[in-house]
């Protein structure tokens, strides 16, 4: 079974996210914060990584995570979650940004669950 | 030398006020070199006055040199395009050399005799509204010196006086230093008046740009706050929402029916309260728009019309409406992505909306030159104009041939057709309004901001494009959509 780990700070993110992914056959690990998060990736090894934007830390903490990842990590997917739709409200780079997708909140989830099986 | 204030303040008008000011000088020195040589040649061969006229035909020659080197180096050397400090030394150069040959032309012509010395105020008149009042009182003071040394000179005998007429006045001098005396007082005091309305002018201009820039402020701060909030409001959303979806999915233990049907509905709603929150980030956006920078890239058709597809599946999926493309796969527009898919997302969101149970609902593009577009609407609004039911409306620039680099422009044809229940032709030109619902959509859906059709309005003027809308009671509405297709000649500099 293909695991996925999500990083949100939202605890109703990683509930509702991770139980409909489930429901859809993956197995979910969650982490509410990037430093948990990163302390997971060593210890269960996932397939994919869904990533959250905005920590109460900092802003885009999540885009500096997902540099983190990738360079410690360059093998796995990483699928960046943001409530922010429009490109033109970010305040970087999408091109900046490691990840492989960028999902918008809410997430419509056949969406992305469809994404997820073009990676693993 | 001082730097004159030139277009320090409303920098870019006044500047182009300016120097449209040196052609204005450049032209009126013509014509007063025509009016000098028909006063001179009337006065020679009508009045028989005993004047120097060769002198005084070379000064013209000079004059009209002069001007010529000005337009010369203007015209052709500049191309008009001086920056600020070498137009404030051509200006400052032009002003002396018109007071000094002005001054010959006055002095070898019976001097304070001669009552076109009045035409110094005009000068004076001209440099008090260029520049500043420091630089106006040395021209001011320097005229005054020149005047009354050169009078002192000629009482004096240091220099002959030319005479205006046939013989000297015997009373020149002592009638003519109050003279001196009153041209002087008139060149001073009408560059005080002067300056001192432009100055007060200026004040005020100075406060409402105040004023201006406090709005703006205001207005940022009021767009940065609807953002930040709108921001925020999608977290509980995005949680709600899929409370939502694991409860339709019988995550939570199976639904009885009428709890299924309940639940749709507030997922509903809540469908409806995220695509208003949308509607006003991008309004929000759209009203300050001269702040944002739409980037443009090279876009996939095809790709962002699968993905708005698919992201509006769900909401097709309940009303058993067919969502159909037809788009060549490379298919490429040079343009900005979040527009298109604004433009896109608000379009088919209101086709679904305003469509009965199982219908299809079309989105299709293609790539046609701009003169075929055009050719094609008016084919469709004549159409259109011979049934009642039936109404068009056309939005944007009526760009029947973009033409660059010779050749029509390429455009991309969007096309998002329903079979709806239409819009009431007195309700079709309205409907680009902001805020506005047209009855049927009120009836409809409660929940509505007004604001998707206008949003995609300004939308697609952004990118340059243009938009038609057909739509026939009952029958559906189409949109059509022609966008620049851009690319590396493109010479559309909208944004």
């Amino acid at each position: 079974m293909s695991k996925i780990l999500i990083i949100d700070d939202d605890l109703d993110i990683l509930e509702t996210t991770g139980s409909l992914l489930e429901y859809e056959g993956f197995q979910i690990h969650s982490a509410d914060t990037v430093d948990k998060g990163m302390e997971m990736i060593d210890r269960i090894a996932p397939d994919l990584i869904l990533l959250d934007v905005m920590f109460p830390e900092k802003k885009t903490r999540g885009f500096e995570a997902a540099g983190e990842i990738r360079s410690k990590y360059p093998k796995i997917p990483i699928f960046v979650l943001t409530a922010i739709n429009r490109e033109y409200a970010f305040d970087f780079d999408k091109k900046d940004v490691p990840a492989d997708e960028f999902i918008n909140k809410p997430i419509k989830i056949d969406r992305l669950v469809k994404l997820i099986r073009n990676y693993i | 030398m001082q730097i004159p204030r030139l277009g320090t303040k409303i920098d870019s008008s006044e500047y182009t006020d300016l120097t449209r000011v040196v052609s204005w000088f450049i032209l009126l020195r013509w014509i007063a070199a025509v009016g000098v040589l028909v006063t001179l040649v009337f006065v020679r061969f009508r009045l028989g006055y005993p004047l120097p006229y060769n002198l005084l035909y070379s000064l013209t020659g000079v004059l009209c040199l002069i001007n010529l080197l000005f337009t010369l180096y203007y015209v052709v050397i500049k191309r008009k395009n001086l920056a600020r400090r070498e137009l404030a030394v051509f200006l400052h150069v032009q002003i002396i050399s018109d007071y000094v040959l002005l001054f010959f032309l006055i002095y070898f012509t019976g001097f304070l005799e001669n009552p076109f010395a009045y035409f110094f105020v005009f000068h004076i008149m001209l440099t008090s509204f260029l520049f500043t009042s420091d630089i106006v009182l040395i021209y001011v003071s320097s005229l005054i010196v020149l005047f009354i040394g050169a009078f002192l000179c000629e009482y004096f005998r240091v220099i002959p006086h030319y005479l205006l007429g046939h013989s000297m006045d015997p009373g020149y001098f002592r009638l003519y230093l109050p003279r001196a005396i009153g041209l002087c007082a008139t060149l001073a005091i009408s560059a005080y008046l002067i300056t001192s309305i432009k100055r007060r002018i200026a004040e005020k201009g100075r406060r409402v740009e105040v004023e201006l820039n406090r709005y703006k402020e205001l207005d940022r701060i009021k767009s940065n706050f609807i953002l930040q909030v709108t921001h925020e409001l999608r977290g509980p959303i995005a949680a709600m929402n899929g409370y939502h979806e694991m409860l339709i999915r019988g995550i939570g233990g199976k639904l009885a029916p009428r709890a299924n049907e309940l639940v749709h509905k507030a997922n509903r709603r809540t469908e409806n309260l995220l695509q208003i929150i949308d509607e006003m980030i991008d309004y929000a956006y759209m009203k300050s728009e001269e702040e944002i920078q739409y980037t443009k890239t090279s876009l996939n058709v095809r790709e962002i019309i699968d993905y708005q597809l698919d992201i509006h599946s769900g909401q097709a999926i309940q009303k058993n409406i067919e969502l159909v493309s037809d788009c060549p796969e490379d298919l490429h527009l040079h343009s900005n992505r979040d527009l298109l898919n604004i433009i896109l997302s608000n379009l088919i969101n209101n086709a679904i909306k305003y469509s009965p149970q199982s219908t299809t609902i079309a989105v299709n593009a293609s790539a046609v030159t701009a003169g075929a577009g055009a050719a094609g609407t008016v084919h469709t609004d004549k159409e259109a104009a011979g049934a009642v039911h039936r109404g068009a409306v056309h939005r944007g620039a009526v760009r029947t041939g973009a033409v660059y680099a010779g050749k029509e422009a390429p455009e991309v044809h969007l096309v998002v057709q329903d079979q709806g229940y239409g819009i009431e032709p007195e309700e079709l030109e309205k409907i680009f309004e902001e805020f506005y619902r047209t009855r049927k959509a009120r009836e409809l859906e409660r929940d509505g901001t007004g604001l998707g059709l206008s949003i995609v309005q300004r939308a697609v003027e952004s990118l340059g494009g243009r938009l038609t809308v057909y739509s026939e009671l009952n029958k559906g509405t189409t949109f059509h959509i022609f966008l620049p297709a851009g690319g590396e000649n493109e010479q559309n500099s909208d944004h």
